[in-house]
Order: structure tokens, then sequence, then C-alpha cells
């Protein structure tokens, strides 16, 4: 499926977010996600630092998912955290969604300032296809928090997660 | 030369010391030419008025100085009275026969007022004068030919050329120059001679331009007739540029083919010949798209299958728009139709439809979702073409939830809920399509029309406010000052039809002085375009000026705003209903329904106040602002921008003579042989009301020659006719009679005009614009209530097609004020 997988990434192209492309990721976000975004969530993911890990996902020119991280700094560590990834369902299993982890991961192993150590994510413990997604990807199980969702059944989540290796060698 | 008169020459030592004015004006302050250069210059330093005051005193102190008089005609010239300008300049050549400046900016003043004769007088003068300036010689050859002298235009365009040595090469104001010598041999259908003059001027290289040569090589040898070069001629632009179209039309003329209207008997030969184009020019669309409004029915179908699916799956959202043509043919709709939906089908299944040629492409199932998102969208449009909006509207559905992030499924959505009549539907559909992208301004633009087509002002400022300067009084401040013709006539019809009659006449005026503008620009290239050699556009700008009148922008103004002033005429009471309540009243409920939900308007009215009072705050801000910079700044002679005395257009709305405004807006449209019949319909109302009754019933019979049946014509017909009975005959003294033959070629028929009326609804018993028509004539011939209602009701009838269209004209006023009831019936019509 090789030929399949570069005839999509040649269709698909991705946009840094602004003001003005944000009614498009609220759109997005209305269709493919249960939970209704709090405004802080969308003035967040503007961030200049955030601008490599926040994304329209286009195909033929059409935007058809959106791909949102943030960073969080514990301990001297920086982790990347994702906040939302989606593709319109007449869209999957084209390939697009592992294209894009993919460039999020390049991102994050190519970042510098700060320097990104780890990924990880929430998947509520009923969605299994998108447990295996993030394991194809290299996440690992580690743990699970019960009651992660407020408002929606069942209110666990698996908690995804995977290491950071930098691209670049780090001058000495 | 006439002697110097004593009061104007002054001692030696004051003509000669650089003192300024004031200084001289101290020890004679009764000199004429002094008092003008003074005021002059006050006129450049912004204080105009005082300015203009001086320079006319100095005009009487020295009523022989050339001076003055070109001084006065410089300040004339710059309030753009060109008429008065041209006056003051005459005066000025009659004391000063041989000054280049006036004769040259008389030349400017003849052309812009298109005083042709007068023209090649002055142009003759300037070039006796200074034969060796270049640019005095193409004066003189535009002179003749805009006078309709080709033959001396030539003449004059040979000597010069003769005159001519050492032109460098590659000169682009000499290649136009040849360029439009060859096109005033053309022109005169010396087409053997502009030829040859083409083809050695192309080969010296003196004609820099290689596409006007060969499209105008391509032109002459098909006008000459000769095919085979001609042919050739064709086929090298189509290899430059395949994708112009007129380049094909001109290549099958030149086989006696017209593409628009191909004979059976050529069918075959012109699609193989477009066929083998297409091969030869393999990126290009073009001859694909000929091919396919030249096929027959039978060949139509694959070549459309092919042509369809490579735009649905490119996703060319254009692709309906440029196939609609095709839909005159119903048989090619229907075939479109059919294989549209059919594509629909298959990938609904999951499958990508594939081109005739049977190359089936590999791995393309990956395009299958936007090409089905392409095609619903194709459909959605096709079926509101075809007046099927609700199966529309359900595709559109079906592609919104598919994909809700294409801006195009919002603005279609919109505009078939506005083909509908529920424009405040459609305002929030295309408002959606703009959320999703706040950078495009077409979306912008577009939202911002469509609320004001739903009547909400407000919000739609607030919209175009997002692109507009942001230093600007307004947003359609700044609009306006942007020539936004959209903005204009929308704004203006929106008011009207919330009654706010004074602010659509200040819309619509102001549309007027976009045009006026447009005409005032031209004057500037007069000069320019002679300086710099660029005749052949400058040719074309002229004749665009021409017709600037009848662009569609200020037709619709002008008729709007005549009707505005027709109704304030017939009902001055108007005036008062409107500014007293300071809301509408002029207009009918009908309108207020559908344009702004209820109990909106109060809270409104207090909003527009606000930002009237902010507007004008700013106003007096930017004042301030300009006039500090005004002090040491040279304003030219363009007048400073006034301040505006009558924001809210009420001065419009009130002033004494209405019929006298409408006039003025209406009579650029009269010599444009305009075929607009609203045009001479609103020209009809106007005069007839002036008392011009011979202007009234010639533009009736205009209107007749262009739509017979018309039924606002038929309206005005039978209005004449009974104010022509009632006339006293003395008061049409001489043009009497020829008003009753023009009326007799006006309305042939010999019978009463109850008949006439009734004859007419009965021939046209089928259209419920041509009823409304019959029932506004029992209202002039004062027929009873309820049979004027039994008409106004008769359109209800199934078989009588009544358009959306058409439902503005149920604010017929009996109807209204009597059968409220029945109103939200009519309002619903049959749709």
């Amino acid at each position: 499926m090789t030929s399949t997988k570069k005839s999509t990434s040649s269709k698909v192209t991705f946009t840094s977010l602004t003001p003005n492309n944000l009614g498009t990721v609220r759109k997005l976000n209305s269709v493919l996600f249960p939970i209704k975004y709090s405004e802080k969530f969308y003035s967040e993911i503007l961030l200049p630092e955030v601008e490599d890990f926040c994304k329209l996902i286009y195909y033929n020119d059409i935007p058809i998912g959106t791909i949102c991280c943030r960073i969080e700094t514990k301990d001297d560590a920086n982790h990347l955290y994702l906040l939302t990834m989606g593709i319109l369902a007449p869209y999957r299993s084209l390939g697009m969604g592992s294209y894009s982890m993919d460039v999020i991961l390049q991102a994050a192993a190519a970042h510098t300032k700060p320097k990104i150590n780890r990924i990880y994510l929430h998947v509520q413990v009923s969605n299994d296809g998108a447990k295996r997604f993030y394991e194809r990807h290299g996440f690992k199980e580690n743990g699970i928090d019960e009651s992660y969702y407020k408002k929606i059944k069942p209110s666990g989540a698996w908690i995804l997660e995977r290491e950071i290796q930098p691209s670049h060698s780090e001058p000495n | 030369m006439t002697p110097t008169p004593a009061k104007r020459a002054l001692p030696p030592k004051e003509s000669s010391l650089p003192k300024t004015a004031d200084q001289i004006l101290k020890k004679f302050p009764e000199h004429g030419e002094t008092l003008c250069m003074k005021g002059l210059i006050l006129t450049h330093m912004g204080k105009r008025e005082e300015g203009l005051e001086l320079v006319k005193k100095g005009v009487r102190l020295d009523l022989t100085s050339h001076i003055v008089w070109h001084v006065f005609g410089l300040i004339q010239k710059g309030e753009k009275n060109y008429e008065e300008a041209l006056k003051s300049y005459t005066q000025a050549l009659r004391f000063d026969k041989e000054n280049m400046n006036i004769l040259r900016d008389a030349a400017h003043l003849q052309t812009q007022l298109r005083l042709y004769d007068g023209l090649i007088d002055t142009r003759f003068l300037l070039l006796k004068l200074r034969p060796n300036l270049r640019q005095n010689w193409i004066g003189l050859a535009l002179a003749y030919h805009l006078n309709g002298n080709l033959a001396e235009a030539k003449t004059v365009l040979e000597q010069y050329e003769r005159s001519l040595k050492n032109v460098p090469d590659y000169d682009p104001e000499q290649s136009d120059l040849l360029l439009y010598h060859v096109r005033i041999l053309e022109d005169m259908g010396e087409l053997a001679e502009a030829l040859t003059f083409l083809d050695v001027n192309a080969k010296s290289r003196s004609i820099v331009d290689r596409i006007a040569v060969m499209e105008t090589r391509a032109r002459i040898l098909s006008k000459q007739g000769t095919r085979a070069d001609a042919e050739q001629a064709w086929r090298a632009l189509i290899q430059c540029n395949p994708d112009n179209t007129s380049y094909y039309h001109g290549l099958f003329r030149s086989k006696d083919i017209d593409l628009g209207d191909v004979k059976n008997a050529d069918r075959s030969e012109t699609l193989l010949l477009l066929r083998d184009l297409s091969v030869q020019n393999p990126r290009t669309i073009t001859p694909k798209r000929l091919e396919l409004m030249v096929a027959s029915v039978e060949g139509f179908k694959s070549l459309a299958n092919d042509y369809i699916l490579c735009g649905l799956k490119k996703g060319i959202p254009s692709l309906f728009a440029d196939l609609k043509p095709l839909y005159l043919d119903t048989q090619k709709r229907a075939i479109t139709e059919e294989l549209v939906d059919g594509h629909r089908r298959t990938l609904e299944e999951g499958f990508l439809p594939h081109e005739s040629s049977g190359n089936v492409a590999e791995n393309q199932d990956s395009d299958v979702p936007t090409t089905y998102l392409w095609t619903l969208y194709f459909l959605a449009q096709h079926f509101s073409h075809t007046g099927q909006h609700s199966r529309a509207l359900s595709l559109l559905s079906t592609a919104i939830s598919h994909t809700p992030t294409l801006p195009e499924l919002y603005t279609l959505k919109g505009r078939i809920l506005k083909r509908l009549g529920d424009y405040y539907k459609a305002s929030l559909a295309v408002n959606e399509a703009r959320l999703l992208d706040g950078q495009d301004r077409f979306l912008n633009t577009k939202a911002a029309k469509y609320k004001l087509r739903a009547g909400l002002i407000e919000e739609a400022s607030d919209i175009f406010g997002l692109f507009t300067k942001k230093d600007a009084i307004s947003p359609g401040a700044d609009l306006e000052e942007m020539q936004s013709l959209l903005y204009l006539t929308e704004e203006g019809n929106a008011y009207r039809r919330q009654g706010k009659l004074h602010h659509a006449l200040k819309k619509y005026h102001a549309v007027r002085k976009v045009f006026e503008e447009f005409e005032d620009d031209q004057f500037d290239f007069h000069g320019y375009s002679l300086r710099k050699f660029t005749i052949n556009i400058y040719l074309n700008l002229l004749s665009w000026e021409d017709r600037l009148w009848s662009h569609p922008a200020y037709i619709h103004s002008a008729i709007s705003a005549s009707q505005i002033y027709v109704q304030v005429s017939d009902n001055p009471s108007l005036t008062g209903a409107i500014l007293s309540t300071g809301k509408k009243s002029a207009s009918d409920e009908y309108d207020k329904t559908i344009s702004c939900p209820a109990g909106l308007s109060t809270e409104e009215e207090k909003k527009a106040k606000k930002k009237a009072k902010k507007a004008q705050q700013k106003q007096e801000e930017l004042k301030k602002a300009a006039t500090a910079a005004l002090t040491n700044e040279d304003k030219t002679l363009d007048p400073t921008p006034q301040r505006d005395e009558d924001p809210d257009g009420i001065k419009l709305l009130t002033n004494p003579d209405p019929l006298e405004r409408a006039w003025k807006l209406l009579s650029p449209l009269l010599r444009l042989s305009i075929s607009n019949i609203e045009v001479w319909i609103s020209i009809y109302d106007v005069a007839v009301r002036r008392g011009k009754y011979l202007q009234a019933i010639r533009a009736l019979n205009y209107a007749k020659g262009l739509d017979a049946s018309h039924p606002e014509l038929h309206v005005r017909c039978l209005h004449f006719r009974k104010l022509y009975e009632s006339l006293p005959s003395s008061s049409l003294a001489s043009a009497g009679t020829v008003i009753s033959i023009a009326l007799e070629a006006l309305i042939t028929e010999k019978m009463t005009l109850e008949a006439y009326n009734a004859q007419y609804l009965q021939r046209h018993s089928a259209s419920a614009r041509a009823a409304l028509g019959a029932a506004r004539g029992l209202q002039i011939l004062n027929s009873p209530r309820d049979e004027i209602e039994g008409v106004v009701f008769g359109t209800l009838n199934p078989q009588v097609d009544l358009p959306l269209k058409v439902s503005p004209c149920w604010r017929f006023e009996p109807v209204c004020e009597l059968s409220a009831i029945h109103r939200p019936r009519l309002m619903c019509g049959h749709s």
C-alpha cells in the first residue's frame, strides 16, 4: 500500500491556525467530538509556541481534520499533550491520520525551544480503534484515569504515552 | 499687439523685482492680474472662497488681460465646470492667440466636452506653432479621428512619419503609434494597405507588441477573406495562448463556420478540428469545452462525461457555471443531469467513475470523498437552476454532513434560500460560510450583501467593517470612497425597502457621484496619453466614457431614485410622515416582516443614533486634523472635500423640486438608446409630471419598440390616453398634433380604454405581472374596488405563472388597505 500512502500524502497539506480559520476548527470540532470546547481551548491553540503542533489538515484543498496539542512543563521536562485529533468520517482509512501523526511526532522530535521529552494523551476506554491507532505509532498504555470524562459515559480514559527522541545531535 | 492698458502697466521696479503680490497690491490695489494671482495662490492654500472672490474682482478690473481669464479658467476647471472653463479660455485666447499653455488646456477641455470641431482648430494651431513636438502631430490626427474624419487623420500620420528621423529601435511609443496607423487604415477598410503597413513595420521590429501584431494580422486577413493565410494566423495565436476562446472563433470564421451556430453539414469537420487542437494543446480545456457546445445531442454524452468527470475529480468549483450555458439545449441539460446523477450513485457505492476512454486510473480510490462532494455540489446547483429547490437543498444537506467545512456549500445554500424568497435564512447560511474563513473578502462581501438583502443594515455594516479602513468615519464611508457600487446600491435598496427613503436617496446619489468621478477622471488622460503615446488604449477609454452612464449600477440607481422622487412629488405629505416618525411609514408591512424580526426596530433606532453620534465625532476629529495639515500644504485646485451637510439625505428628500432632481438623474440616459425598458418607463413618469408631454410620449413609443406587451408600459399607455383626453388643447399649443400622431402610433386600437384594458388582460391571462398591470389599469379608470381585487386574486389561480419576484407587486395599495385578511395568502403565493 505504499503507493496509496504516497499519493495520499501529496494531496494532504497542513495549515497553521489563525484567528481567521478558527471558525473551521470550531466547525470540525463540533462534528468530530462529543465535547464542546471552551474559549480557553481556542485561545491556547493560537499561541505561537504551539504553532508546530496545532494544525488544520487539508485534503485536495478542503479542510477535513484537525490536530491540536499543548506544551506542559513538569519538573524541568516538557510534555506535549495531544488535546484533539480527528478526521471527518468520509476521509478516514486513507492514511491521513497516520500521516498527520507522523508529522506531529517529527515536529516534536525536531523541536528545541523547548526540547520535547514525551507526548501523551487520553483515549476513552470504549474506543479500542483509537487505542490501536496510537499503539501503532509507538504509544504505550500507562494507566487509566477512571473519572476522566465528567459528562460522557464511560467516564474512564486510558493514558497513552510515547517518548520523543531528538532528531538532531545536541551541541555539547 | 494692442497697447498695454495704462492700469495694467506697472512701473519697471514693480514688474522686475520679485515682490510679493501683497506688496504690489499695497501700491496698486486695483491691479487685476496681481489680484488674480493672489486669488490663485489663496485657492491653492485652501482658502477657496476668498481666492475665488479675488479672482472675480481681478477679472472685472482687467477684462482684456489673458492672464486674468486664464486664472479664472484654471479655477473653473478645478471645479470641474468644464463648459465655463472653456469660455474663459476662449476669452484668454482672444487676447493672446498663440499661448501654448492656454491652447493645450483648451484642447483638453474640448475633448472632455466632445467639441471635436473646435478641437481640430486648436490642435491645428498647436501643430502650426510647434511642429517639432511629436505629440502635436498625434493630437491633430486624433482630433480628426474623433471627429470621424479618418482620411485626414491618416494624412497627418503619414506626414508625421515622413518627417521622422532617427527613431530608436524597439521604441514602444513609436510602436503604439504605428499600430494606431494600422487601426485607422483598418477602420477605413483599406485592408491591403493596412496589412502591408503592419507586416513591414513588424518585420523591421518597429512594432514591438508581438501579440498585437498577430491579432491584428489575423483580424485583417479574416476581413480580407484570404482564408489560408487567416487560418494560419489564427492557428499561430492558438499556439501562443490556447486558452483564449476568441482565437478559436477566429479560426473557424476563416472557414466560414460560426462556432456559436454550427450547421449540421459542418459539424463533424468542426469537431474533428477541435479534437486535433485539443491533442496539440493537451494542457488546455478550451477546445474540449467548445466541443461540448458544437456536439450534436448524440455525440454530447461521452464528451460531456469526460469533461465533467475531469472537473469533478479536480474539484473545480466553477464547473457548473462553466456548463450552464449549454442548458439552453434542454436535451443537453437532461443528459448532464443523467450523467452527474449517475456519478453520484457510483460514488455512493464507493467507486470512482471513470472516463469513457477506458484508462481506469490506478489507485485513485482516495479521491472518492472529494469527488463525491463536488458531485453533490454540482447537482445542487443543477437542481436549483431547474427550479427543484427542495431537491437541491436536500443534496446540500447531505453534502454538509459529509464535509461541513467547504464554504461553497453554505453560499450555495444561501443563494437557493434567496431564490425561494427567504432572505433572512439565506443571510444566516452565507454568514456561516464567512465564519469558516475570515480572511476571504469575497465571502465577507457576500455575507454583508445578504444581510442588506435581509434588511439587517447594522449587521451588514459590522461585517463590511472587518475589511474596511479602520480610521474611516464608518465602513460605509470607506466603501463609498472606494467607489463600491455593490455596497451603495444594495444599501440604498435596503433603506428603500424599509421606507427610509431619505437614506436610500443618499446612496443612490452617491452612485451618481461615483460616475461623475469616472467621467472627470478621463480629463487627465487627454494630456497624459498624448505625452506617453498610449493612443490605442486612450481611444478605447474615450469610447468607454461615451457609454459610461449606461452602466447597470447607474441605471438602477437613477431609476430607483426617480421612482422615489415621483412618489414624493405625487404625495408630498410622505416626506413629513417619514421624517417625523424617523422610521418606516412609506413602506408597507410586507417588507418589514421579511426584513427584520419584530420588535427590533426601536432598539435598532437607538443603536443607529448612537452610531451616528460617534461617526460625527470622528468626522469632526478628522476635520480638525485636516485643517491642521492644510495650512502649509498645497491643496491643488480641486475643491477640498466639504463636510457633508446632509448625511441622512433629508435635504434630498425634502427638495422643493423632486421632479427636477429626478430628471437630472435620468437625462444622461436619454441619448444612449438603452434597451432596458424600465429606463423609458421612468423617463415617461418624470416627463409627464413635468408637463413635457412630447418627451413623455416619445419615451413610451421607444418602450413599445422594446416590449410592446410590457405591463408597466400598458399602465402608462392608459395613463397618458386618459390624461391627454382631459387636457385643454390650448395647453399643448403647437405640440398638440405631434402628440396626437405619436399617441395613435402608440395605441392603434380604436376602442374605449376599458375595452383596451380588458383586451390586454385577456391576451396575457397566464402572466401574473400582466394581470397586475391590468389591475392597475382598472385603478386608473376608477373601476370599482371589487373588480380590481378580482383581477389581483385571479393571479392565485394555479394556471397563472406567478414568479416569486413578482411578490413585491403585492404592494398593491387598494388590496393592502382593504383586504388585510388576504395578505398572508398573497404573501405565500403558491410557491
